[in-house]
Formats: structure tokens, sequence, C-alpha cells
């Protein structure tokens, strides 16, 4: 029985900003055995509307989409109060750390896809989350 | 930023071939999540090169998966692997996997590689796939567009998952153009053999190797129980080599010699003493040995024509107390040059100098390598190398060459293709009418001055003396 994000009756949301048919394929794959709920957006724009709507807990993004780039959609989603909460992990192919982080990610991992890697990166950001909640719902 | 957890961001992680050699050639190893492509006729030792890097590799986890296409039954693959060093059975079935998608590919044609591919990475996680034969699944397109859809599907699905693939295929070079998987591989490396009179020799080539040097050119190989025995190719050394890197004179073994040298040669030189059949090299080449372990100086024979046993009893006739010699490091290298590759005795000498412990060497007789090369330029370039070495590790060496004769007795110039390589090159010459009288002159040394005058060269069962 696959591990659950966060909480045993909530099946984390995680949106998927991604269009190489294969990452999509393989992300959908690995994260739902895990336990993940998985939206897909194929560019940035399009991800931003969809955040505002379904509130992910998590944007799983590639630094290059159409539109409205990785880096910038991170940006987009540290300005928006009602998206506070959601994690941004940029996956990708490029070596972007350092822009990522200066981006407000919160984490990076490079391509090519490691599930375990990507599953365990998730998996503690979703923890990561869940006290800073806790943290703050206390003072 | 939460710092990733289960592997590093390094772009360039590498998987070791199993092959110390072979790593040391591709800079490394292969680069990992990358297409390499593994060509060469059959029997060229595809499948052991890739069978070694799997066993080398296999661990707990996630495992490997060597799929089988047309060119050959799994079972039969099975049973061959069986014979090598590194086969575990332990391993297979688990860390090691066998796949058949043969009568897929037959029954569905190349399209069903991909989607294949794509639920076996969603069903085991494979961290390497090895696809043999990739170059068979080109005959069952229709269509060269078809192969060129799957190709790039393939590279498409391959670059998206942490996994390191090897494609196995019966190229030839003319293939390289022709077919798309070379163009979206990230290495390519070419096994091949040529037929040399009653013997083959192996090569490996890199033809590729994406963001990475690596050593070119060939290198040979050979295939032994323990799977591919690599000799990589030898280079010069990096330092730069001074011609008198030990300030010290050293005996020849031959007083009289000596004193045509001025006292010697300078130690870490080379001397390449040339003259025909019979006139005295090895006696000559003998005293130079015994000169330096008379000195406790660890002595390297290399010979291609008596063995060890052989030339034991020589070096007995000529006074050597040869377990005692032992003792102060003499050592022995008996190699057929009928058998062997250059490539594997001249490597095979610098694998016995390169740590420094030995400080002479005798190559007795250079000629002999050359009889064996199939190709006397490489055999330049390899000597010239290891004579480099010699001078950066500070071994002083004796090689000898095996001239013909000119007419008035003297040595041809045939030596002079190696002359150039030597600090120090003498001749030896017959005369007389019989050409049983020896004399010898010093052709050339460099930074020492010598005796320019012919001298008498006596060669008796007490050895050699010059007067």
């Amino acid at each position: 029985m696959p591990e659950q994000g966060v909480s045993k009756n909530h099946r984390a949301l995680i949106l998927v900003v991604e269009r190489d048919p294969h990452v999509r394929d393989l992300e959908a794959f690995f994260l739902n055995e895990a336990g993940f709920g998985v939206e897909f957006a194929a560019d940035g724009e399009a991800a931003l509307t969809m955040a505002r709507e379904i509130k992910p807990e998590i944007i799983i993004t590639e630094v290059l989409v159409p539109k409205l780039d990785g880096l910038a959609l991170c940006r987009a989603v540290r300005k928006e109060a009602e998206l506070k909460d959601t994690v941004v992990l940029v996956f990708s192919i490029l070596a972007a750390q350092s822009r990522a982080r200066e981006a407000g990610a919160d984490a990076f991992l490079m391509k090519p896809l490691a599930e375990q890697r990507l599953v365990q990166t998730v998996r503690e950001l979703l923890a990561e989350r869940a006290s800073a909640k806790a943290v703050a719902a206390r003072t | 930023m939460t710092t990733p957890v289960g592997g590093s961001n390094d772009q360039f992680p590498r998987i070791s071939t199993g092959n110390p050699q072979a790593d040391l050639v591709l800079g490394g190893g292969l680069p990992a999540n990358s297409i390499n492509i593994i060509m060469g006729q059959p029997g060229t030792g595809k499948t052991v090169f890739a069978e070694q890097l799997l066993f080398s590799n296999a661990g707990p986890g996630r495992p490997i998966v060597y799929v089988s296409t047309l060119s050959e039954p799994m079972a039969k693959m099975v049973s061959y692997v069986q014979r090598f060093s590194y086969f575990d059975e332990n391993k297979l079935g688990t860390e090691i996997q066998y796949e058949d998608i043969g009568p897929l590919l037959a029954s569905d044609g190349p399209a069903a590689l991909v989607p294949w591919l794509s639920a076996l990475i969603k069903r085991v996680s494979p961290k390497i796939i090895v696809i043999d034969s990739f170059r068979a699944i080109h005959d069952l397109a229709s269509s060269p567009p078809e192969t060129r859809r799957m190709v790039s599907d393939l590279a498409g699905l391959l670059t998206a998952y942490d996994v390191t693939v090897l494609l196995l295929g019966e190229y030839t070079a003319a293939d390289i153009e022709r077919y798309p998987e070379f163009a979206v591989s990230d290495a390519i490396i070419q096994l091949a053999r040529q037929s040399l009179g009653t013997r083959d020799e192996r090569y490996l080539r890199v033809l590729k190797l994406r963001g990475s040097s690596y050593r070119e050119g060939q290198h040979a190989f050979r295939i032994t129980n323990d799977g591919i025995q690599l000799f990589p190719r030898l280079i010069s050394p990096r330092e730069a080599t001074t011609y008198a890197p030990r300030l010290e004179r050293t005996s020849t073994g031959v007083s009289g010699l000596d004193a045509m040298l001025d006292s010697g040669v300078w130690a870490g030189t080379t001397t390449l003493l040339v003259g025909p059949t019979g006139s005295g090299k090895t006696t000559m080449a003998m005293h130079f040995a015994m000169e330096g372990i008379a000195h406790k100086e660890p002595t390297l024979y290399v010979n291609f024509q008596e063995n060890p046993a052989q030339l034991a009893r020589t070096f007995t006739l000529l006074g050597l107390d040869m377990p005692k010699a032992r003792e102060n490091g003499l050592e022995l290298m008996y190699v057929s040059p009928v058998e062997l590759q250059i490539d594997s005795i001249v490597v095979g000498i610098f694998e016995r100098i390169k740590d420094g412990r030995i400080r002479r060497v005798v190559v007795d007789a250079v000629g002999d390598l050359v009889t064996a090369a199939s190709d006397t330029q490489r055999l330049h370039d390899y000597l010239y190398s290891l004579v480099q070495h010699f001078a950066v590790n500070g071994v002083t060496s004796l090689l000898t060459f095996e001239s013909g004769i000119s007419d008035d007795g003297s040595p041809d110039v045939a030596e002079q293709r190696f002359s150039y390589m030597a600090d120090n090159v003498l001749a030896i010459a017959l005369g007389g009418e019989e050409r049983t009288r020896r004399t010898i002159r010093v052709v050339k040394t460099r930074n020492s001055g010598h005796d320019p005058v012919v001298r008498e060269l006596e060669i008796t069962s007490a050895g050699a003396r010059v007067s």
C-alpha cells in the first residue's frame, strides 16, 4: 500500500506543468501510484489559471514551458495570496537551481525523472508545509 | 530551499563499464541516463562488453533488464554468459532480468517497442536497459520514416526517465549515417576484429561521447574468462621530460663501452643498440641488466625469443647468480610476439614500470615487435610513448634492434626509424672475411660527449669486452 502524502484522509493534489508527453505520462503514473492526485497543465498561463481554481498542494513545473515559463509561473504564484501555502517544485532539464531559488521555489530537482527521488521530495515538501501550517495555526 | 532527497544534481554522473581500463578510455565510464550504442560485427565482443557492465552494476534495488529482439535466442545467451567469471546466477531473474520481445516485434512491428518499454519502466523501474540487437529492429520496419518516428519516440522516453541504455547492433561504419539512433545517442563505442595471419586482433574505439573527453584511437583488447581485457592506447606522459632527469652517469656493464660513452650513460636515458644477428647484442644487453642488479636496481628484462628458463641459463653462463639476482630485483618478462598484439606487450611493460619501482629496463629485441606489428606506425607511436614514460620515471633502458647487414658489414639504415626516440645509439658491425670480427661505435649521444672511434668488440663465453 503506497504511503500517502500528508493526511490519511486527504489525497494531496499536485499540479504538473509539463509538455513532454513521456515525462507527463511517467510523472502521472508514479505520483498516482504513490497516492497523489495529479492534474496537468501544458503551459504556464494555463497552470496559473488552474492553480487558482483547484488550489493544489504542490505545483511541479518544468522551466521550459510555453507562454509563461516555469520560473515566471513560480514568481506569479508567490504573489497570489490565495496560493501562499502552495509549494512549488521546479523539475527541469536545465540546471536552474539558483534561478529557481531566486524565483521563490521551495525545491529544485534535475531531470531525468527518478521516481523515488521525486516522490520522496514531494513527501518531504508536503510534510514541511504541514508543519509550517501547524506552527502558523498555533501562533 | 529543500535539499533534493535521494540523489544529487550532478549533471554528469557516470556508470562503470565493469572494466577499469574501459572506464579510463571513457574518462570515467559511460554517462549515466544516456543512450549508448555498442556497434560491431558478429563475434566482436558486444555482448561480453554489455554483460560485464550489467553484472558489475547489478545490485539490490532497481533491476537491470536485458532485452533480446530477434538476433539471438535468450536461452543461448544465458547459456554462454555462464562461462565468464563475472557471471553470478544469484543475480539472474532478480537484479538482472532477461526479456525476449522478438515475438512481439515480429507480430506488431517496431512501433510496439516504445509502449512496451514504457510499460517496463512503470513495472520494474530499471536502472539499465540493454537492447540486443537494436539494428535487427530495422529489418522489421516497412519504411525509413516508420523507424525514424520510433527512434524519436524512443529517445523521448529514455531521456525522460532515469535510465542508462545500451543499444547493441551489428552496425557497419556506413550505418552511422543511415540510421537515426546514431544521431540521438550520447556515446558510440565500436568493437572491431581484424585478421592478421593466423590470429585476430580486436580493437575498441570510442566514436562519440557527448559532454566528455575520452582517449581517442584504437584500444586493443582480448576476451578472457574474466571478460574484456583492454589495453588502453599508450600515450606520452603529460609531464615535460628532460633528457637528464637523474644527474648521474650509470654503467652499461661493459667497461670499455663506458669509456667510449664518457663514463657510461646518463641515468634515465634510453640507449638503442643496433647490430646484425649474432653480433652480441643480447650479451651486451645482459651485461647492462647485470650491472643494474649488481647495484640492486630493480631491473626488468623483456625478451621475445627465450623463455625464462633459457634466459636464466644464459645469464648463469655469464656468471650471474640467478636466485640472488631475483632477490636483488631482476624480473624476466617473456612474451611471444606471435601470440600477442603489440599493444598488450608494450602496455604490459608500461604497467610494470609505472609505479616507479623498476630502475632499469632491457627490451631484447624491438625488431621482434616490428615483426608482430600489424601497424608499424602504431608500434612507433607506442614505443615513443613508452620511452617517454621511461624518462619521466627515471628508468634507464636499453633497446636492442636487429639490423640487416650491408656489404661492408655495417648495420643497414633500418635502425634510423627508431633512433629518433633514443638518447644514445650504438652500432655493432661484423667485419673481416668471415664476418667474425666485431666492432662497435657510438652513433650518437644526447647531452654527452663520446668517443667517435670504432672499437673492437669481443664476445666470448665470459661475456663482452670492448677495447
